[in-house]
């Protein structure tokens, strides 16, 4: 028994770096939802609250493709110690993110192509018309159901590297999953992606321009409509990544109207305004800053207000640089 | 289902008969004006009294509470049409304001109650010193939301559209969370008096089972007399020199600036106001026979239900809100089989009245303007000169 | 000297009396490293009729809007009726006595006529919030002055009989009109007005003209015109202040300035194309 006076300070560090493990992770998935947001808002100055419920799609999507080919495979969906092949999981993802950015093609053009030129209100009122459409259609018995089910696993829950603080058997180990290893390299990648498409290729330099003056691009001979269609495509596809990689760390999944979905969202979305709303390198920014503020707001304040955080740090930030840590102040023309 | 008179007639018919003399050279007399002023709070309660008495009997007590949880609708709607509709704000988070009010309102009748009469039943009969007791509670919860709405108004002096909907919908948030870390609600008077005051800290409302045991004291005489305030406020507030400068906000705040309009004051206060109503409008909810007042009623899902029956009724339109707020709470109670389906169709709804019909039902008319009428004018007091130029070369008095 | 209740017909001649009623001392502004405005200077006298002109994005809206609070200048002082006007909220600055019209026509599009007239009427006249729910005798009194008031206002300028109509479903010269109308029911003592003139005809052009004048003569305004219509500003305005890239290349009476070399190459161009380079106007 080992109670030296080093061991506060060694459960002190452990919790903290397990903390900052748990908040890269979410940090990444707040991230990929967010870049959705900030793009489209970039694009077509609104907010797209129906952009959670394709991170909501993504994620059940995921759990009926995964629920139907596991006994395919010979293997048992409910039981947490099958693991199928790495495949598996790359199929489904795959199949998500098509899924996705279909839907989020399909509406675009039907529900917010011809509000274009409307108020900002009437194309706000909009989208929460499309989320709530999501959401309830989603909860159809034919659909999705309205009960909570488990994402079956289909990473295996490894451990790839362990840390200890301390000596001996009270040591406090860290453990470092594959599962957060997975989703911190996965996003990362997919960011890095977006980092090259938006800055280094032509149709990143379209997207630009059309975030800056849709007129001015349609002038330029830039095709406003296919680049807005794609746009929206992309930030699906991204979120149905979110959404699977989200179900694959936390398998309890709610049904898709419940409240902790929109949330997610909704702090994704706080991520996004608080890195600057329609600045991509702001969204990943944003995205971490808000993990990391509930992760570790959630462990040393308390648990109970974890979503106040985030709400607080937004109200903070709007009163004090509304154009976010990365974004610059636009003015109204008189 | 009481609706208030139109106000508007009774001013316009005297404006009529001033003509051309200064309206202080009438003797419009103190009685008169009085009575005047509050005619259409007499007519509010008659009918409130009417229906009190009479509806139950009529169709029973299963579709009187329809018709109650109607008459809190309408308080509802018509109170976040002051912000959206009007002001052209964009608040998703009224239902907070409703539940802060309502749990500050149940909290003092319940509290109350017990340091009163030393338990929590119903005390007194119709318009007994119970039902008094639930009145001043149901106000006291509607200055608290109106505290509020002052909070949440702030921001909004900053804020653009979409920006002030996040912040409006994190507010209902962070009331639902705050309210689910309550403690249990203290049951007998006899431990209220030996825990003393610091079971007062977290307040003592349920936490996220809900505040149960408020006793029951809305009835239908409240709601409507409730409802006549509610009603004939926002309808003066709609026709005066405050409806105006709420109106250019939403219309142009630049211009409305320039016009000498403090789109900040109009903005905080609009907030405050229907902060107030729906504050009012959750106690009368939370004494509701049948409801327990939980914290996920401050959350957006409520929210939405009200932001859709604005968007249904038109920006503007007092009796188009109404209308919609009627529909859209009687409409589900009679389709209840197709309560999976029914948030559907709202979406639907939404979404088709934005693409083909953005202002609404009624858009920013009443429903009277839907009538031919008469338009009313003052006979001119300065001589028209049939000149070329466009300003009269004849002096202005 | 005019007096308000003369019965005779004005002629547009200039009160002798005029002390300087709005002090305008070298304000300037930049937006993000580019100055917008640098230097610039006016004094409007009482009841003057002063033209502000200068080519696209000359900077000339934005010294409405710097004279309007809609922007703070970061440098310069801006007197009205030698009373500094510093860090005040564009309403505030409308209550002291300085009201605009703008470029677009930035009339409220769901409210009707009289209402857009009577919003901007009753900023003088602040209601309490419980006398208005109340309708006391007080506020009944003070909405049938407005209502009077806003009526003459109309009658003068021969709109009354819209009164009613929402102000989008006015034509153009009329929306125009109203515009001015609105402006004056604020009551102010400096009238800006920006690019009044355009879109209209040249009948219509004329009747501005006239109007202006009397306008000034009538209410007892001063009036700074931005416009782009050179007859008009030559034929009405006593003193005209040229504006090129945010500086003043030229002031004076309107003979002095239409032949100055200096304007005519900011207008024509020296010999290349000019290329328009400030992008806040």
């Amino acid at each position: 028994m080992t109670t030296t006076l080093q061991t506060p300070i060694f459960t002190l560090m452990s919790d903290f770096v397990q903390t900052l493990i748990t908040a890269l992770a979410i940090g990444s998935l707040y991230a990929l939802i967010a870049l959705g947001y900030t793009m489209v808002y970039g694009i077509l100055k609104f907010i797209n609250f129906a952009h959670s419920d394709i991170v909501v799609l993504g994620a059940w999507s995921s759990y009926t493709l995964a629920v139907r080919i596991l006994p395919w495979l010979g293997l048992d969906p409910h039981n947490p110690a099958t693991v199928p092949p790495f495949w598996v999981a790359a199929v489904v993802m795959l199949a998500a993110m098509v899924l996705c950015g279909v839907v989020g093609f399909a509406i675009e053009r039907l529900a917010y192509r011809r509000l274009r030129r409307a108020p900002r209100l009437n194309v706000l009122i909009t989208a929460i018309g499309v989320s709530l459409l999501l959401q309830n259609v989603g909860q159809l018995n034919f659909v999705f159901g309205a009960s909570p089910q488990k994402m079956p696993a289909l990473l295996p829950s490894w451990e790839l590297a362990s840390i200890a603080f301390g000596e001996g058997e009270s040591a406090r180990r860290v453990v470092i999953g594959l599962i957060d290893v997975v989703i911190f390299s996965l996003a990362t990648t997919l960011m890095l992606m977006m980092q090259y498409l938006v800055f280094h290729t032509k149709l990143g330099v379209a997207m630009r321009a059309v975030s800056f003056n849709t007129d001015n691009a349609a002038l330029m001979g830039i095709p406003v409509d296919r680049v807005v269609s794609f746009t929206f495509v992309l930030g699906s596809v991204l979120a149905a990544a979110a959404g699977f990689l989200y179900v694959m760390k936390y398998p309890s999944m709610n049904q898709p109207a419940h409240a902790v979905w929109v949330l997610l969202g909704l702090k994704a979305f706080v991520a996004a305004v608080i890195g600057g709303i329609g600045n991509v390198r702001g969204a990943v920014l944003g995205g971490f800053v808000i993990a990391f503020v509930e992760q570790f707001g959630a462990f040393y304040i308390s648990s109970n207000y974890r979503d106040v955080y985030v709400f607080a740090l937004l109200i903070v930030i709007l009163l004090v640089k509304p154009s976010g840590l990365l974004g610059s102040p636009v003015r109204e023309k008189v | 289902m009481a609706k208030a008179p139109n106000s508007a007639q009774i001013w316009t018919s005297k404006t009529n008969a001033a003509g051309s003399a200064s309206f202080s050279d009438r003797d419009s007399g103190f009685v008169r004006n009085t009575l005047a002023g509050l005619m259409p709070f007499a007519v509010g309660i008659a009918m409130a009294s009417l229906l009190h008495f009479l509806l139950p009997g009529m169709v029973g007590l299963y579709y009187s509470r329809i018709v109650t949880d109607i008459g809190i609708a309408i308080i509802m709607a018509v109170s976040l049409n002051i912000v959206n509709g009007m002001t052209g704000q964009f608040s998703i988070g009224h239902a907070g304001f409703m539940t802060l009010g309502g749990y500050m309102a149940a909290f003092t009748s319940y509290y109350g109650s017990m340091c009163l009469w030393g338990n929590t039943e119903i005390h007194g009969g119709f318009l007994g010193t119970g039902e008094w007791l639930f009145v001043v509670s149901c106000i006291v919860g509607g200055l608290l939301a109106a505290g509020a709405g002052y909070v949440v108004g702030l921001p909004s002096l900053r804020l653009r559209g979409d920006y002030l909907a996040i912040v409006t919908l994190g507010f209902g948030e962070i009331i639902r969370v705050i309210l689910q870390q309550t403690g249990k609600v203290i049951e007998s008077a006899e431990a209220l008096k030996t825990g003393g005051l610091s079971q007062m800290i977290p307040p003592p409302v349920g936490g996220a089972l809900g505040f149960g045991g408020v006793p029951k004291y809305t009835n239908l005489f409240w709601v409507f007399t409730i409802l006549t305030v509610t009603l004939v406020i926002a309808y003066r507030l709609k026709r005066s020199s405050f409806g105006r400068g709420m109106i250019s906000v939403r219309e142009d705040e630049i211009a409305a600036q320039a016009m000498g309009v403090n789109i900040a004051r109009q903005k905080v206060l609009a907030f405050v106001i229907a902060a107030f109503f729906a504050g009012i409008a959750g106690g009368l909810f939370a004494h509701e026979r049948g409801v327990i007042l939980s914290p996920k009623d401050a959350g957006f899902q409520r929210s939405f239900d009200y932001v859709i029956m604005t968007v249904l009724g038109g920006r503007g339109s007092i009796t188009g809100v109404m209308l919609a707020a009627g529909l859209l709470t009687a409409l589900p109670e009679f389709l209840r089989e197709f309560e999976q389906y029914r948030l559907i169709v709202y979406a639907l709804l939404l979404i088709f009245m934005m693409l083909v019909r953005p202002q609404g039902l009624l858009g920013i008319h009443e429903i009277w303007d839907l009538w031919p009428r008469r338009r009313t004018t003052l006979p001119p007091t300065a001589s028209l000169m049939h000149s070329s130029t466009m300003p009269s070369q004849e002096s202005k008095r | 000297m005019n007096t308000p209740a003369s019965t005779t017909a004005s002629t547009g001649t200039p009160p002798i009396d005029s002390g300087v009623l709005l002090d305008i001392n070298s304000i300037g502004i930049s937006f993000g490293g580019l100055k917008a405005v640098q230097d610039f200077s006016l004094q409007l006298p009482a009841a003057g009729l002063f033209g502000l002109i200068g080519p696209n994005g000359a900077g000339k809206t934005t010294i409405f809007n710097l004279l309007t609070g809609v922007y703070e200048p970061d440098s310069g002082e801006i007197h009205l009726a030698s009373r500094r006007l510093f860090n005040r909220q564009p309403h505030e600055i409308t209550a002291a006595g300085i009201a605009r019209t703008f470029q677009n026509i930035r009339l409220f599009p769901d409210l009707s006529v009289l209402d857009n007239v009577r919003l901007a009427g009753q900023l003088h006249n602040q209601q309490g919030l419980l006398s208005t729910l109340l309708r006391t005798r007080g506020y009944r009194r003070e909405e049938q002055l407005l209502q009077e008031k806003a009526f003459n206002l109309l009658e003068i300028f021969e709109l009354q009989d819209r009164a009613h109509e929402l102000a989008s479903s006015l034509s153009y010269g009329h929306q125009r009109k109203l515009e001015i109308v609105r402006a004056l029911a604020t009551n102010p003592q400096v009238l800006l007005l920006d690019e009044p003139a355009a879109g209209l005809n040249p009948q219509e052009k004329k009747l501005l003209a006239q109007s202006i004048q009397q306008i000034r003569d009538r209410f007892q305004v001063a009036v700074l015109l931005i416009e782009h219509d050179m007859p008009l500003v030559m034929e009405i305005c006593e003193n005209i202040i040229v504006l090129d890239h945010g500086n003043t290349i030229c002031r004076g009476t309107p003979r002095e300035v239409q032949n100055d070399e200096r304007v005519i190459a900011a207008y024509l161009g020296s010999g290349l194309t000019d290329e328009e380079s400030s992008p806040a106007a």
